[in-house]
């Protein structure tokens, strides 16, 4: 059978968003006026002078939101199976999934009071 | 050859493509950045490859998990580190370089021995089993319930590992005793919350 059945929906999406940059760009190309001049070359015309290269060492509070990120992002991809096959398991499944959760709250409470969660 | 297995055929060819080139990019690019972000693209490229083999769930935590999270993570580790400073050449530098290209040379040919010689056991098509998303919530609550508990202890253990690296509470006594030059050397270690600098509203 055909594997990729059930993806009509994706392929019709996937088609959309790539013609959204393509559209974008070739309708501003039409209907923008043509005046060439030193302005057009800056980054953003008309808008905020960039000043100093584009890569500057990044705060490492980036970092720890990142970090806390992962943990609870593969903590939703290990609960989403669970909320699916909620109705076909029992009540020994939600006792099991409160363990994960609870095990995981320690880590939340552990970040924050470790500060991990606050900006400053 | 039907439409549909002509289809999968050319889709997995790209995607094969794809995952070689970004792959050897980003072993092969100077800039960082840019290698970060092909990882990204191999990630992606990869997810496309479960899509091929009828595991869903798997492709959108590949995508959510590896692209979304790990990815960002290694951009935000090399933002962090990314300071251009001119490095001088070294020495005998083809030495180490002969002897990277024979180890790594010496891993791919193990590799691709074992990959050849073992005895896959290959379905004549990827198996349809409906929701797979439904299946692995049933398999995480019956035969594979000590691995999914014992996942939320290791996310556990990554979060206090992580916390307590990136805060850098423990600097080595050796740093605060003996070379003074070394501590400024470390990186940004934010113990005292600092005020903001005020942003002139414009």
């Amino acid at each position: 059978m055909f594997v990729l059945s059930g993806y009509e929906y994706f392929l019709g999406f996937f088609l959309i968003c790539s013609l959204v940059p393509v559209l974008a760009l070739t309708a501003s190309k039409v209907v923008r006026p043509k005046t060439p001049g030193v302005e057009s070359y800056t980054t953003y015309e008309s808008g905020m002078e960039p000043i100093g290269g584009a890569w500057i060492q990044f705060n490492i509070r980036y970092y720890m939101f990142a970090l806390v990120f992962v943990v609870f992002d593969v903590e939703t991809v290990f609960l989403y199976p669970w909320a699916v096959a909620f109705h076909k398991l029992g009540l020994l499944a939600f006792i099991e999934a409160l363990v994960f959760i609870a095990i995981l709250t320690i880590a939340l409470v552990y970040a924050w009071r470790k500060g991990a969660l606050e900006w400053s | 050859m039907t439409l549909a297995e002509g289809t999968q055929l050319v889709s997995f060819g790209v995607l094969t493509l794809t995952t070689i080139v970004a792959a050897l990019g980003v072993v092969l690019l100077e800039n960082i950045v840019y290698s970060a972000f092909l990882l990204g693209g191999v990630f992606i490229s990869i997810a496309g490859m479960y899509l091929l083999l009828n595991a869903d769930f798997v492709a959108a935590a590949q995508i959510l998990v590896y692209v979304g999270a790990v990815n960002v993570l290694i951009l935000f580790a090399i933002m962090l580190v990314n300071k251009r400073e001119p490095l001088a050449p070294l020495k005998n530098g083809w030495i180490r370089r002969g002897l990277t290209a024979l180890v790594c040379f010496g891993l791919f040919a193990l590799l691709g021995v074992v990959s050849i010689s073992t005895p896959w056991s290959v379905l004549p098509e990827a198996p349809n089993v409906g929701d797979t998303a439904l299946r692995l919530g049933q398999h995480f609550f019956s035969d594979f319930l000590l691995p999914f508990e014992l996942a939320s202890v290791l996310l556990l253990i990554a979060m206090i590992g992580a916390i307590v690296l990136a805060r850098r509470e423990f600097v080595t006594s050796s740093a605060v005793d003996g070379d003074d030059n070394l501590i400024f050397r470390l990186p940004e270690r934010p113990r005292e919350p600092i005020a903001p600098e005020p942003v002139e509203s414009k």
